[in-house]
């Protein structure tokens, strides 16, 4: 009976998770300014399982400059630096099926937890990997 | 009745809160009952086949996937046997008994969807919000499985790319535990409320006969009565060990009628089923490899040599897709990609659904195909600036004439590898 | 009574009422949001809507009858807000108690339903048009029954002499239940019934909010309105809200807990006044908020064929019932 269910959900706490913070700051950017600062404590995300697809984590010492990610990349996500045989990733773009770390012949690339990107720049620090 | 003066008409789309995707209904209505119906597809086409003519096979896969959101395990599954058919390539029987795991937890998910956005659709929106929070379950399992919550990336030509490791078996077979003792709860909920019952019995009606003619696939065909499953009807994958059986509302002890109840009764019990094929596809998987081609630098060389075309295609939740790849020897480009979403195959049955029904069911019978429109666009003819129509000798013309280049070789498409 | 005294109460219940309208909207919407399990909107949500919608552009469309659309909002506003004078607050009678009774409310109660039937023909859009249709639909279908109820009381009332007929103050000064005999409690319990079932028709709140269906005519009526116009039926549809809950509460609840507690004098007053307002929220709750959330939203002919057939034939047993007891009690 639907009426069960409504008042249990009533009385119980709502699902939602209520990440960043209980309640809407002013402006988010201020409040995760503050965050940094440890003015003010974020509501975790839900966590990520341990197989996680997030953004791409690089080894440039291992990188041989084979360019194979680049050939299988879906979404053109990967520039190569000829000068230095070296890669470079533009976050932004990234579809996250990581078919770039299971062609790396030698493991240079490996998927990361990390899936808080946003960013107000598409070429930020942050969103750009090399 | 006859038409009389009072017949005006409502638009309904490219924009509107009873539709997620863009498309235009136009309907002829008097006073609340509905005359006729004009339907305007194309406002979500993409070019997505020949964005795919125009990249390796790997990234095509990728961009396949990318067809529609929700069915991003069928579009994979469907290309990929496909490529396998054209290109010579075997799959281990590991691999298929994941793929068909995750094609059925991907029609858990797109169901449960489906019955969240038909509560939505009939105003009942606390059984949108109940079902929407029973289905993070399965999203949980699939991120749990393959990292991503949609579009999973799962599915490789020769295999697929995540095994199931024995830590996880535990997870799957409590999620379908957790289903299991849900999916009574839910049925109660949508089949035997008497507000869900009277909007959706007797409401939207496509017979078995229109169904068949009009060749509806899915649910929406078995619904009907027509037990029409791609599962059963032509095996893939190891579907046919598994022993599939098309689910008509007979399982759930009622004559079908094909209104909009049934496409629910039909939708909620393939649930069940899922978690059936779940179940028997974990204990009955063997051991082994998961994929012909470990090394990537492999697959795209076999890919580049083969030469051939194939024909792939997958039950998805909403009925039978069909990927067509044609590929040739030195190219690693598909030279031909053609994509029949179930969507396109059920459009028309909306047609006979709506006849002399009332505006108040314009939204559940528009959802009760569970229509993809983004899947389904393929062409959208635009002449001089402007829209065209075109009429049907002139597109069967069109089609042979391209059949013509592509069996001449003469490929459409010109052909370039790397960056744009 | 002076002039002045008038005004000043009718600012107070007018303001109050508004207010109230607005907080017992906010708590309407916590409260379902809650049982589906959701966060919701903060309490104060309906006020910041109505901020919002004050500085906006109130967009008239091209194809509408522009006068009409543009008064359709304020008669509305003042017919809902009106309403508010005529019923007694608790302790306190009705401000305009001595120029109007249940009927004038009655007719008061319809007329914004009018207003947004007129404002939605006037805006010439299709989808509007039949969000219009459906209202007049409605109205005609749940006025019947509202009436049974509303008139059935009062009638009774006024068969036992207890002040003058169709008084909404004297029903609130003399409960029936505890005049009538065993009949007639049935008979009451019925209307009661009728009268919940009503409410939400009333409001246009699901299963029957059938002429704005957001997900098939896209808000119906509503669907051309913006910025103030759109704000005033906002705030038209608190006030009803409110004003059709204190009916109910009136007709069938009007009892206070003062003289229980042992209070008198201002505190007492205080005390019935907010504890006519939990009777409010009460009915509110029981009869917007729980089969909002409750229930799909239902076709315009299944409500038509409901309220003309079952509801009032139930409706009319209520009725049936009175004037028997009425023959047997006297």
């Amino acid at each position: 009976m639907i009426l069960k269910t409504l008042f249990s959900q009533l009385l119980t706490k709502p699902a939602t998770n209520r990440f960043p913070a209980k309640y809407m700051p002013k402006s988010v950017l201020g409040f995760l300014g503050r965050v940094k600062e440890g003015k003010a404590t974020l509501v975790p995300p839900v966590p990520v399982p341990p197989r996680f697809r997030g953004k791409i984590a690089y080894d440039r010492e291992k990188c041989i400059g084979c360019q194979l990610c680049i050939r299988v990349c879906p979404a053109r996500v990967i520039e190569f630096l000829p000068e230095v045989k070296k890669i470079r990733m533009h976050v932004a773009r990234c579809t996250f099926c990581a078919q770039c770390v299971d062609a790396c012949p030698v493991d240079a690339l490996a998927e990361s937890p990390d899936f808080l990107l946003s960013d107000t720049d598409r070429s930020s620090a942050a969103l750009t990997v090399e | 009745m006859p038409e009389t003066q009072n017949v005006y008409e409502i638009p309904i789309g490219p924009i509107h809160p009873a539709l997620k995707e863009p498309i235009r209904l136009t309907f002829r209505v008097e006073g609340e009952r509905i005359r006729g119906v004009d339907v305007r597809t194309g406002f979500a086409h993409r070019g997505i086949e020949f964005m795919g003519m125009k990249r390796n096979l790997i990234q095509t896969l990728y961009l396949s996937e990318r067809i529609c959101g929700i069915c991003s395990i069928s579009h994979p599954i469907a290309i990929t046997l496909a490529v396998e058919r054209a290109a010579g390539i075997e799959v281990p029987p590991r691999a298929q008994y994941l793929r068909v795991i995750y094609s059925e937890l991907e029609r858990i998910h797109s169901h449960l969807l489906w019955a969240g956005v038909a509560a939505h659709e009939l105003g009942f929106d606390t059984l949108l919000h109940l079902t929407w929070k029973v289905r993070e379950q399965v999203l949980d399992i699939l991120e749990e499985l393959s990292g991503n919550r949609i579009d999973y990336a799962i599915p490789i030509y020769g295999g697929v790319r995540r095994d199931i490791v024995p830590a996880q078996v535990p997870k799957v077979e409590a999620m379908v535990r957790y289903y299991r003792g849900l999916l009574d709860e839910l049925l109660d909920a949508f089949l035997r409320d008497p507000s869900v019952e009277a909007r959706t019995r007797n409401v939207g009606i496509l017979t078995a006969e229109e169904a068949d003619s009009l060749c509806a696939v899915g649910p929406t065909a078995r619904a009907s009565g027509l037990p029409k499953d791609v599962r059963q009807d032509r095996p893939y994958l190891v579907y046919g060990e598994l022993g599939v059986k098309a689910i008509t509302p007979r399982d759930y002890g009622l004559e079908p009628r094909g209104d909009v109840y049934d496409k629910a009764v039909v939708r909620l019990l393939e649930v069940g089923q899922s978690l059936d094929l779940i179940e028997t596809c974990l204990v009955e998987m063997p051991d082994g490899e998961i994929t012909s081609f470990p090394k990537i630098p492999a697959l795209l060389a076999h890919l580049k040599k083969a030469e051939g075309e194939g024909l792939g295609w997958h039950e998805a939740p909403r009925g039978e897709v069909i990927h067509y790849i044609r590929l040739e020897a030195g190219v690693e480009e598909p030279v031909v990609w053609k994509v029949k979403a179930p969507t396109y195959s059920n459009v028309m049955s909306w047609v006979p659904m709506f006849r002399d029904q009332e505006v108040a069911d314009i939204p559940i019978i528009a959802a009760s195909i569970d229509p993809c429109i983004c899947c389904m666009d393929r062409v959208h003819v635009v002449r001089d600036g402007s829209e065209a129509t075109v009429q049907m000798e002139e597109l069967l013309r069109l089609s042979r004439e391209k059949t013509d280049r592509v069996t001449r070789r003469l490929s459409p498409v010109p052909r370039h590898g790397g960056w744009a | 009574m002076s002039a002045l005294h008038l005004v000043w109460q009718a600012a107070a219940v007018l303001v109050g009422g508004g207010l109230l309208g607005l907080v017992y909207k906010g708590f309407d919407r916590k409260l379902a949001a809650r049982m589906q399990a959701r966060i919701g909107p903060p309490l104060r949500q309906p006020f910041l809507d109505v901020g919002k919608l004050l500085v906006k552009e109130s967009v008239v469309p091209k194809d509408a009858v522009g006068w009409l659309f543009r008064a359709m909002p304020f008669l509305a506003v003042i017919a809902s807000f009106t309403v508010l004078l005529y019923l007694p607050w608790g302790p306190f009678p009705a401000v305009l108690r001595s120029g109007g009774d249940a009927i004038l409310v009655l007719y008061l109660l319809a007329v914004p339903a009018v207003a947004m039937a007129l404002g939605g023909f006037a805006s010439g859009s299709p989808l509007a048009t039949v969000g219009a249709q459906r209202e007049i639909v409605m109205l005609m279908s749940y006025e019947f029954p509202l009436a049974v109820a509303v008139v059935g009381v009062v009638w009774r009332l006024a068969t036992l002499g207890g002040g003058p007929a169709f008084s909404l103050g004297a029903i609130a000064a003399a409960p029936l239940w505890a005049q009538v005999g065993p009949l007639g409690v049935i008979g009451l319990a019925i209307l009661a019934a009728c009268l919940l079932i009503v409410t939400p028709a009333e409001l246009s709140k699901i299963p029957f909010d059938i002429p704005e269906a957001e997900t098939e005519i896209a808000g119906g009526l509503m669907v051309e309105y913006s910025g103030t116009y759109l704000a005033l039926f906002y705030l038209a549809d608190a006030a009803k809200t409110i004003a059709m809950a204190a009916l109910v509460v009136t007709l069938f609840a009007p009892y206070g807990i003062a003289g229980l507690l042992g209070l008198s004098g201002a505190g007492a007053q205080a005390v019935d006044l907010v504890f006519h307002l939990v009777k409010i929220f009460v009915v509110m709750f029981a009869a917007v908020t729980t089969v909002r959330v409750a229930m799909a939203r239902l076709k315009i002919d299944q409500v038509a064929r409901g309220f003309w057939l079952q509801i009032t034939a139930v409706a009319v047993a209520g009725l049936v019932l009175l004037v028997l007891d009425r023959m047997v009690v006297g």
